[in-house]
């Protein structure tokens, strides 16, 4: 992983948009398919570690990633609050399909600024090297 | 029919990845384990824990193995004999003692790699980046390490309890610049 390989980072590069792509799929798509915000946030992690192996810098910032996985918690928290307490007593279809929406998006975003911050500080700040 | 075949290849991966020497082929067996196990899981009928397998079993895990193996030391040892003898069973038979200094590094939570070699100690010495350099000739052993790894010590008091009767002499030698040790 110190010496980089130009195969790879090509390829890599390559593949990023289909990534991106295919997680946001999952994410959007987990109330009809299978997948969910769970399953798409680790493949939108998976962008992140892949591009550790094309070049290992520290230009990531973690800092940045941490607030917007606590902004996105309290989100989480919030909006179910919000919706049961603040809407009307019987919910239509379309406010049914947008509350699993939107949780399934902050969701994923969660858990990939979360997978992303522990594999960072795992190869950046932990043990030897 | 399928599921029992699925089944079946994912006991023996699983024996394959206990039982390889390099721990980096065992991440590797690990990484198609957990890519047979979420197919199984697919043929169950369960594709929400197929896909979450398939994405941290073999994806993240195996990546994040390989990080934590670049971090474990890896304890490298230079092999020589005077007589220009490339016949390496034969050296790994009459090196009793290189199997022991091998266990007891394994003790010491290390992962050595024995690099048996046939040029000469002078040239392993300049060019080399080596933990220790062991040079056999018919009467004596000499060892060479690098004077400031603390690995050294632990070295010399085990060969000296186990190993006393073979003459054995360690030298520490200076941090070259090629020299990581």
């Amino acid at each position: 992983m110190t010496d980089r390989s130009e195969i790879i980072s090509q390829m890599t590069g390559l593949l990023y948009p289909f990534i991106l792509l295919f997680g946001f799929y999952i994410i959007l798509n987990g109330h009809a398919s299978p997948g969910g915000g769970f399953q798409g946030g680790a493949v939108l992690a998976s962008v992140f570690i892949t591009r550790y192996l094309v070049e290992p810098d520290r230009c990531i910032q973690l800092k940045t990633l941490k607030t917007a996985e606590k902004i996105l918690f309290v989100c989480i928290i919030l909006y179910p609050a919000f919706f049961l307490f603040a809407t009307t007593a019987n919910h239509s279809e379309l406010m049914n399909l947008t509350y699993l929406i939107v949780m399934n998006f902050l969701i994923g975003l969660k858990v990939c600024s979360g997978f992303t911050i522990i594999f960072f500080r795992f190869a950046f700040y932990e043990g030897g090297i | 029919m399928t599921e029992n075949i699925f089944l079946i290849t994912l006991v023996v991966l699983a024996l394959i990845a206990l039982n390889t020497k390099k721990l980096r082929r065992a991440v590797v067996y690990l990484g198609i384990f957990s890519l047979v196990s979420s197919f199984v899981y697919l043929l169950y009928g369960a594709p929400d824990v197929a896909i979450a397998e398939a994405i941290i079993g073999s994806t993240i895990t195996t990546v994040l193995y390989l990080v934590a193996l670049r971090k474990y030391q890896v304890f490298s040892i230079f092999y020589s004999k005077s007589e220009n003898d490339h016949n390496i069973s034969y050296i790994k038979n009459n090196a009793p003692f290189l199997n022991n200094l091998e266990a007891f590094l394994i003790k010491c939570e290390m992962e050595p790699q024995i690099i048996y070699s046939g040029e000469s100690i002078e040239t392993i010495l300049d060019q080399k980046k080596f933990d220790l350099a062991i040079h056999h000739t018919d009467q004596d052993i000499w060892i060479y390490g690098c004077a400031e790894d603390y690995q050294i010590d632990a070295v010399e008091n085990y060969l000296h309890d186990n190993h006393g009767d073979l003459n054995i002499h360690l030298i520490r030698c200076e941090e070259g610049d090629d020299n990581e040790a």
